[in-house]
């Protein structure tokens, strides 16, 4: 028997197989777009395809991410947060902190000695520093997402600071700074202080101090190692990322399903 | 506008009363009506009104023949009743940040549309907020009426800041009778104060109830109760209020039934609940939660003196935890969690408010020191523009989710 975890993100759709030894058996991310019920569909069929086994084969579902009520046939709707902190333990033993930024949220999650959530905090009231934040600011520069990292590396002062975090605000102030000449580089190195900035002043509402904690991020922007440079920076602490950082709600939701199953 | 919603909701709360069947659930109604007609009273042009602070002292001014009630109970009626966007969006229009209180952007809006009715005076108070004070300026100047300033002191009931402020209320009745043209009565204040007292020592059985597990309180029971029920005091409607609820609440105690079903987390709710609807006490209730305690719904002051009243009125005044520093805020939350076994505490932050955000790191301290996590959100209580269910409900479950694995479930 395999055991499944949905993580329905504003952006992106992840799903993880373990098996009854919680060893991945495959995952799969597929963008959720406009409809998260076909994307929901997509993933779960993606997954089952690349393991080669059918629906019978799965012995429960948890499913998580903002759409996590809208999956059918779970056995529980968990958040990301508890998940998050479940596929971090799983993957990466020790973790004390963990920052997630996925695609409209930003997190940041104490654990115990144990692995569990022992606090938490969410950014609130926009989704400044988020993937989407991330995603309007590359379309300001009019460069690729996927760049974003690539740019960062080549940028030589790093001293450039925006003003703004507002997604609107910010991509206006990207766009006068291409028009008064300044580097794409540094602009790119900028935005990823200025998120490190932001996830540094969430992980202070739940851990004053970091000294001595063992911190990770997961989420897809930690696919950016520009932004997990800057974090590591402001932290003052080594940030450590799983291979794939996107999956680990997904994988937290599997595991998690696999725990509860009969 | 209001005038008729408040008519029509006191005449449908009767309607609903009289079909109800004995065993049925009463005392909300009950209290719910005595609100309506408040609100239709105030909004009626025919009683002498008085536009006021917080904390101003409801029983007195009754006591002096006036109708009073504080400006942000009608934002958070036009909240509940879905009517509040367009008196936020005239307040912006005329440059009211969006970061303003709601409460207060709301009244205001009011104002300029022309639905607050005019008030013969106003009765200001500098605390809890300066907001609030501003509100009620502004609308003395609307309205071309006088507003007479209630200045409580910071330090918490020492007998000097009791005794400047009961000189304040002495000057607050004759303020009152200059503008009534009629000299105060003190049999009739102090029969006023008499029927506050018998509300208090019914208020006091009525939470002494509510600690109890189950929590006799059903879901919306005790939203905004007691800051709303300050507003009877001083009537017989208020006592009648209270010993409903305590009748209604011993009887589910002594038979073990509790309000909320299948109630696993308690949890303490800080400041002001969210005024617009929102799904956010049903979906408590499908997680098995309930709000067992607000903060505002606590007794903090003794009975006042009918003969003398002033000294007692300006000490409840003071003991109010929202007036000065806040220990004795943190000391009163503390209590409550103690008293109500509560799991958790939710503190909603409202936005633009001093006490809904200043002080919430050391809130959270002061609790987490007492073992009560504390889940802060960042809500507007008013402008339901700002609010984001998806984002609040991962909150709320993760939160539960962390307290049901703290208690190893």
């Amino acid at each position: 028997m395999v055991y499944l975890g949905i993580d329905i993100g504003s952006l992106s759709c992840d799903a993880v197989l373990v098996d009854e030894g919680e060893r991945v058996v495959a995952w799969r991310v597929v963008p959720t777009g406009a409809r998260n019920l076909e994307a929901i569909a997509a993933a779960r069929r993606g997954v089952l395809e690349q393991a080669g086994v059918d629906e019978v084969s799965v012995a429960a579902t948890v499913a998580t991410g903002y759409g996590r009520n809208r999956v059918d046939g779970r056995l529980a709707a968990v958040t990301e947060i508890t998940c998050h902190a479940r596929g971090v333990r799983a993957l990466l033993p020790g973790t004390r902190l963990l920052v997630d930024i996925g695609g409209q949220d930003s997190k940041a999650i104490l654990l115990d000695g144990e692995g569990r959530v022992a606090e938490f905090a969410m950014n609130d009231k926009c989704a400044a520093g988020t993937g989407r934040f991330l995603e309007a600011m590359a379309r300001g520069l009019q460069v690729e997402l996927a760049d974003l990292a690539e740019l960062d590396r080549q940028a030589t002062e790093r001293t450039l600071t925006l003003s703004s975090m507002c997604t609107v605000f910010a991509e206006s102030e990207v766009v006068s700074l291409i028009a008064e000449g300044a580097a794409v580089a540094e602009i790119v190195n900028g935005l990823h202080r200025a998120i490190a900035a932001r996830t540094q002043a969430l992980v202070r509402r739940i851990a004053p101090a970091v000294d001595g904690l063992q911190v990770a991020m997961s989420g897809g922007v930690a696919r950016n190692a520009g932004v997990v440079s800057a974090v590591s920076a402001a932290l003052g602490r080594e940030v450590s990322v799983p291979a794939e950082p996107d999956t680990v709600g997904a994988l937290g939701a599997a595991l998690i399903a696999r725990e509860r199953h009969g | 506008m209001i005038l008729p919603y408040f008519e029509s909701l006191a005449s449908g709360i009767e309607s609903k009363l009289a079909a109800l069947a004995p065993d049925e659930p009463v005392a909300r109604k009950r209290f719910a009506l005595e609100i309506a007609r408040l609100g239709v009273r105030l909004f009626s042009g025919r009683e002498r009104l008085a536009w006021c602070g917080v904390l101003a002292p409801f029983d007195l001014l009754h006591g002096l023949g006036v109708t009073s009630c504080f400006t942000e109970f009608v934002g958070a009626m036009l909240a509940s009743t879905g009517g509040v966007e367009p008196m936020l969006e005239a307040a912006e229009g005329r440059g009211y940040s969006t970061d303003c209180c709601g409460y207060h952007r709301a009244v205001t809006g009011a104002m300029l549309q022309e639905l607050m009715p005019r008030p013969d005076f106003l009765i200001a108070t500098t605390a809890p907020c300066s907001g609030g004070l501003a509100l009620n300026e502004s609308l003395a100047r609307h309205f071309a009426r006088d507003l007479f300033v209630i200045d409580v002191p910071n330090r918490g009931p020492d007998e000097s800041s009791v005794a400047y402020l009961a000189d304040q209320l002495r000057a607050m009745t004759r303020f009152v009778e200059e503008h009534t043209g009629e000299p105060a009565d003190p049999g009739r204040i102090g029969a006023a104060i008499e029927r506050s007292n018998q509300a208090r020592e019914l208020l006091l059985e009525v939470y002494g109830l509510a600690r109890a597990r189950p929590s006799p309180a059903r879901r919306r029971d005790l939203f905004n109760f007691g800051l709303v029920v300050s507003l009877l005091l001083g009537s017989q409607s208020a006592v009648e209020v209270a010993r409903t609820y305590r009748d209604e609440f011993r009887r589910r105690v002594e038979a073990g039934v509790g309000g909320a079903p299948g109630e696993r987390v308690r949890l303490m709710w800080l400041q002001n609940r969210i005024q617009f609807r929102s799904p956010l006490e049903e979906a408590l209730e499908g997680l098995g939660a309930a709000v067992v305690v607000d903060e505002l719904n606590a007794v903090t002051w003794d009975a006042v003196d009918p003969a003398d009243p002033y000294p007692g009125l300006a000490r409840r005044i003071l003991t109010v935890p929202l007036v000065g520093a806040v220990d004795r805020r943190i000391a009163l939350l503390r209590r409550l969690a103690r008293d109500y076994q509560v799991d958790g505490a939710i503190n909603p932050c409202h936005w633009g408010c001093r006490q809904g955000s200043g002080a919430r790191g050391l809130i959270e301290a002061g609790l987490r020191q007492a073992g009560v996590p504390v889940l802060n959100l960042e809500v507007d209580c008013i402008d339901p523009r700002n609010f984001a269910p998806g984002q609040l409900a991962t909150r709320l479950e993760a939160f539960l989710e962390l307290i049901r694995a703290r208690a190893g479930g």
